[in-house]
């Protein structure tokens, strides 16, 4: 009996996480979408469903009914298993972000996170880490020069802006004297670590727009040079997969945003709860992602590289020497 | 279109990314502003100005008799050869064309046939949706023409218009009677 107890809010939790998180690029291709074409002075889609809003359940029939298409020199179980390997550490990394304080649902009390970790950021950080062997896998069984090319790209953007993103952060714990991600909420009752951290936000801002490879660092599926980068050769459902987790990246990384420099659900106004007005923060975030991505071109790979190494880490370093500094 | 130039902030503006910022602004303006595309043919329909040269028609008197003499100089000054003229000579002993064919596959909707005609009978006018499928169904009659939709008095603004299925090879949009039309350009933004 005590372990039901134990077990069922948790896979209560992990039922509705894993849900939402399976569904919730419907909702934001269709922002998406919208964000570009009223960028363009476009409607956007208009036809199925109010403002079309029933679109991404027609995409997704589309692509689930599509040709399932494997290239005949690819090396099948790689191919097979990459997409599904670029999916787990966006999922993995949603049991260590904390939706608000914990709660109390008949009587006995119920954190809002699947896995309160004293080294969640460092979890986090470790685990979206993992995510570009999805690509790499992709690239390399693809077997295709494009899907090569792609995923070189992609190795590289990895790794030199997650140095400047992991240093970014450095600065957050040393304020909140944690890597717990609640305990970094929590410190910023009062004052955005935003207002005290703008240089350490702006690196991990940009660092992480290359880690989700959007617009402009979106090198690794650069359309104009490499087909469609990784994932040329993916169609039908092994394409959505991929899709799935590109849109689980660039929520999470919102979501990493928002606990970090901008409070949490710390702060809500109008007796809004908590996790509401921190998924509104994340809603914001999001939308921002986007309009960047329309607003932007792409960088070049060399200004790419330039970016990484020679502004945001000298950046973050600074940063953290600076903040060392003052807090002394 | 408008232009975002970011000029005489130094490295002020180098270091705070006022390029960056003044893109960003220009697409949020064109994020909440009203958007130019014609909802057509569901909602709205482009009718267009009445110096436009669309499908063609004949113009009959008022006996209802056709225009037409059958001349045959539309034809012959015809660029594309896609015009097909054989006179007859009918009742009242007047010649009249027996054939009138045009086959909008080939026409180029240049006018020459509009500039040649002596006896004012072929015009072209605003109808554009000839789309169909099949190319026989190209080639329209001279009961086509002259049944096919005069001048427009309203052209050059977007009419609301209604998609009808199965409405024939032309008019896939019917503008709602009544109904106000507007200038589509007052949405568009003019540069400075």
């Amino acid at each position: 009996m005590e372990y039901v107890l134990t077990l069922l809010p948790m896979l209560v939790k992990m039922a509705i996480v894993v849900g939402v998180l399976l569904l919730l690029p419907l909702p934001l291709t269709w922002m998406e979408r919208k964000i570009a074409a009223h960028i363009q002075q476009r409607p956007g889609p208009m036809r199925v469903g109010w403002h079309g809003l029933l679109q991404p359940l027609a995409d997704a029939v589309k692509l689930l009914t599509k040709e399932d298409h494997i290239p005949a020199e690819a090396d099948r179980r790689l191919f097979a298993m990459a997409p599904v390997v670029a999916l787990v550490p966006p999922f993995l990394v949603f049991t260590a972000i904390p939706f608000g304080d914990p709660v109390q649902v008949f009587g006995t009390e119920v954190s809002l996170m699947l896995s309160d970790m004293n080294v969640g950021l460092l979890f986090i950080l470790a685990v979206s880490g993992i995510g570009v062997f999805g690509t790499i896998l992709a690239g390399w069984a693809s077997n295709s020069k494009y899907a090569v090319l792609g995923s070189l790209r992609s190795i590289a953007q990895m790794i030199s802006y997650e140095i400047p993103m992991g240093f970014s952060v450095i600065g957050v714990v040393m304020l909140a004297s944690s890597m717990n991600l609640s305990q970094i909420v929590a410190a910023q009752e009062g004052l955005w670590n935003v207002v005290v951290q703008p240089v350490g936000f702006f690196v991990f801002f940009v660092a992480g727009l290359a880690e989700a490879q959007r617009i402009p660092f979106d090198l690794p599926e650069a359309e104009g040079d490499l087909g469609a980068g990784y994932h040329t050769e993916y169609s039908g459902i092994r394409f959505s997969l991929f899709m799935l987790a590109e849109y689980l990246v660039v929520v999470m990384l919102a979501a990493l945003n928002v606990l970090l420099f901008f409070g949490g659900w710390k702060g809500s106004p109008f007796f809004l709860p908590d996790t509401v007005w921190f998924l509104l923060k994340i809603g914001f975030f999001v939308w921002v992602f986007m309009w960047f991505r329309f607003t932007f071109p792409r960088y070049r790979y060399d200004q790419l590289m330039a970016i990484g190494w020679k502004v945001l880490l000298p950046l973050s370093l600074l940063n953290i020497l600076v903040s060392g500094i003052l807090m002394l | 279109m408008a232009r975002t130039t970011v000029k005489g902030t130094g490295w002020i503006g180098r270091l705070f990314f006022f390029d960056l910022l003044a893109g960003l602004r220009l697409t949020l303006r064109y994020m909440f502003s009203k958007t130019v595309t014609h909802r057509y043919p569901d909602h709205e329909k482009w009718v267009p100005y009445e110096r436009h040269r669309g499908h063609h028609f004949i113009k009959t008197n008022d006996e209802g008799d056709v225009n037409c003499v059958a001349c045959e100089l539309c034809s012959q000054i015809c660029p594309c050869d896609c015009i097909t003229v054989i006179p007859y000579e009918n009742e009242k002993g007047d010649r009249r064309p027996k054939v009138f064919d045009i086959n909008l596959a080939r026409c180029l909707y240049c006018g020459l046939c509009e500039d040649a005609c002596p006896a004012d009978a072929i015009k072209l006018g605003q109808e554009y949706e000839v789309a169909c499928d099949d190319r026989p169904k190209l080639v329209v009659h001279l009961e086509d023409l002259v049944a096919a939709p005069r001048k427009a008095a309203d052209g050059g603004q977007v009419r609301p218009a209604k998609l009808e299925p199965g409405s024939g090879r032309r008019s896939v949009a019917t503008a709602a009677a009544g109904a106000e039309g507007y200038d589509w350009w007052r949405h568009i933004r003019k540069g400075k």
